[in-house]
């Protein structure tokens, strides 16, 4: 069997500020997996802020896996995250500074 | 001892829990991966927020264990995973799950899945109200040289409405205006599955396995009978239960210029509480008479 690949679009054109965090995503599947955290637009400071990845044990409860990355700047700018050994649960949690507004594409690249 | 399809059929355990027609078109079992079942993406042109909000909503669907927090992984029906499909946590919100195919023959077709559905169990009680609906549709389009139609049979289990666990079989045969979107006039959407419009299926109540506690899932098995030549509903059954189909309506529209020979088939769940809801399906069998 080839290894299952599959990549999750799992947030897209959202406003994000302050704190924000994708939908949880059950991938106990993979053993292996990349957040792309895609700006399609960044008003203010939105460099200064950071993303985190989470990990959960009932898709309800969640920690930080200590995996974290800086926000893009600027539009099109990208962040990668990358993640193994997470368990079942996953999503992807950003904390901005006051004035800066996020449009993301979060795409979960994920791979057996 | 002559043997026959239906015989070979019965001895294949991933199969003897269906009943296909002669033809399997695609048999998806999840314990292979998402077997082409993806997001349902709303259209745009040039910018994302061209995009119906209610389709923006949707989510990815996953490929889940069904594991609570309280005993762990339930799984699937012959296997760990299942496909998920969850909703944001608010009320009325949908999400989907599609698979894009197109037909060769238009002819009668079979849907078969087994399914389940239930709340997010952030709650120590049953939580059965908190499911407004689960259900299916087709998205088709005639040939080029048949009539020029888009036509839509959408079904789904209203299980609860209102606080009131109504547990009822509904069709739908309204859609929203169709929406030019952008401005090349190569793009348009309109929203079927908004919420309106929903009616009963004569004698279409269904008493479901629900269990007794959010964490303990049953599964059901659901077949659903459709002819592309006449593009008509036949017959659906869910369990022990049969419905004769042949009176029902879909939605039906003019045809679009891209869309020939269209088969779509999508899975749906909607909230009844600012809580997630998740429909599994494990697994899919489409076959036609052909």
């Amino acid at each position: 069997m080839l290894r299952e690949s599959h990549t999750a679009i799992i947030a897209r054109n959202e406003r994000w500020q302050g704190e924000a965090a994708t939908e949880p995503f059950e991938a106990g599947w993979a053993s292996e997996a990349i957040f792309f955290l895609r700006a399609l637009a960044a008003e203010g400071p939105t460099g200064d802020g950071r993303a985190y990845v989470q990990i959960s044990p009932d898709g309800m409860r969640w920690v930080d896996e200590g995996t974290t990355a800086q926000v893009p700047d600027a539009a099109e700018g990208i962040a990668v995250l990358r993640v193994a050994h997470f368990g079942s649960w996953l999503r992807l949690r950003v904390t901005l500074p006051a004035g800066a507004t996020l449009t993301p594409v979060v795409a979960l690249s994920l791979k057996a | 001892m002559t043997v026959t399809l239906h015989d070979l059929r019965l001895a294949d355990p991933r199969l003897s829990r269906f009943d296909p027609m002669r033809r399997i078109i695609c048999f998806d079992d999840f314990d292979r991966g998402y077997c082409g079942w993806t997001q349902l993406v709303g259209n745009y042109e040039h910018t994302l927020d061209s995009m119906t909000a209610s389709y923006a909503a949707h989510t990815h669907p996953q490929l889940a264990t069904v594991s609570h927090w309280d005993a762990g992984t339930h799984g699937g029906v012959d296997g760990t995973y299942a496909l998920k499909i969850a909703t944001r946590p608010k009320r009325g919100i949908r999400s989907t799950a599609i698979k894009r195919l197109t037909f060769r023959e238009a002819g009668p077709i079979r849907l078969e899945f087994y399914f389940t559905f239930k709340p997010e169990a952030t709650e120590l009680r049953l939580s059965e109200t908190d499911v407004r609906s689960v259900g299916f549709l087709y998205d088709l389009q005639t040939g080029y040289e048949q009539n020029g139609l888009r036509v839509m049979p959408h079904i789904r289990f209203l299980n609860a409405e209102n606080g009131k666990h109504i547990q009822r079989w509904q069709y739908k045969d309204e859609t929203t205006p169709v929406r030019e979107i952008g401005t090349e006039g190569k793009t348009a959407t309109h929203d079927h599955l908004a919420p309106f419009g929903w009616k009963d299926i004569p004698g279409g109540e269904q008493k479901l396995c629900y269990n007794e506690i959010p964490t303990k899932i049953n599964w059901h098995y659901m077949r659903f009978d459709f002819d592309l030549a006449t593009m008509r509903m036949i017959e659906m059954q869910c369990n022990d239960r049969r419905y004769d189909l042949a009176g029902i309506p879909n939605i039906v529209i003019p045809a679009m210029r891209n869309l020939w020979c269209m088969l779509n088939l999508v899975f749906f769940a909607e909230a009844e509480t600012d809580k997630r809801v998740f429909l599994y399906i494990d697994s899919v069998c489409l076959s036609g008479e052909f």
